[in-house]
């Protein structure tokens, strides 16, 4: 139970870094790329694909809409 | 003589008690189906935003978009923490998390509304960044498309905020258990997707195209 607890804990902190890394990595393309329009939007759409993703699987436990148990 | 006994369908839908692992999963089916038609709204003002404003965005302070990011981001981590700490019993980070979670949703929504919209006219620069933006609703598309945006999040952002304080005040009465706890999910996802709104919206009002005065 602890260790799921610990284990649970330690995917929050990954998430989270990993969209703060998205995040920053999204600012500098806005600010560095920006003179290349179609490049710079389709780079930042995919960032921000990748970041929803993110947030559905591990914080908000799509996978749980097709598990069998409550939890 | 044996006594006759009446019995309709109707009282089996009655007497009958759904198990709480098949309730569960229709509460959660039902939630994302009212996310998924939650999307329609909001697919359709980030239409809104590429067909009215094209390449081109107002030239909106960076530093507060990327901070009011930073903070949502922070606030549906405290979100996941405070979930995770009632599915495993700890009372603490439950409601410590969920505290968090609502005061950096106040924060992102006060940076949105007194900094961004700049509701009071106030005018003032931190290290030479402005902390207060011009944009005004009658600007044309690009005050009508900001608003119209930002706007419709504040207010799923001020429903989250009220959600997260029941969940808190319920959880001080002890109204979870690490079994039955589905009002904390159902709000943390709700959050979550709150989340996932602004990880589109900031890149299309703050990051995409070229800034005009």
């Amino acid at each position: 139970m602890s260790e799921r607890k610990s284990a649970a804990y330690r995917l929050g902190l990954i998430t989270l870094a990993m969209l703060a890394v998205l995040t920053i990595i999204e600012f500098f393309v806005a600010v560095y790329v920006q003179s290349v329009y179609v490049q710079s939007l389709v780079l930042l759409f995919i960032i921000a694909v990748v970041k929803a993703a993110i947030i559905v699987q591990n914080f908000m436990h799509i996978a749980r809409l097709w598990r069998e148990e409550s939890h | 003589m044996s006594a006759v006994t009446t019995h309709s369908p109707h009282d089996d839908a009655h007497g009958h008690e759904v198990p709480y692992e098949t309730q569960m999963r229709s509460n959660r089916l039902g939630l994302w189906m009212f996310m998924f038609s939650e999307l329609f709204l909001f697919g359709a003002l980030f239409t809104t935003r590429f067909v009215l404003w094209g390449n081109t965005r107002p030239a909106l302070s960076q530093e507060i978009g990327l901070l009011a990011t930073g903070i949502l981001l922070l606030s549906s981590f405290f979100m996941y923490r405070c979930e995770v700490g009632a599915a495993n019993g700890d009372q603490k980070t439950f409601l410590r998390s969920a505290l968090l979670a609502a005061l950096m949703g106040t924060i992102f929504f006060i940076m949105v509304v007194v900094m961004e919209w700049n509701v009071f006219g106030l005018s003032g620069e931190l290290f030479g960044i402005e902390l207060f933006g011009h944009l005004k609703p009658s600007d044309g598309v690009y005050g009508g498309v900001f608003y119209a945006m930002t706007g419709m999040h504040a207010l799923h952002v001020l429903s989250g905020i009220a959600l997260i304080l029941i969940i808190w005040w319920n959880g001080r009465r002890g109204f979870f258990t690490p079994e039955r706890h589905w009002g904390v999910e159902a709000t943390a996802i709700y959050w979550h997707y709150v989340d996932v709104v602004w990880v589109f919206f900031y890149p299309a009002l703050y990051l995409m195209g070229h800034a005009v005065k």
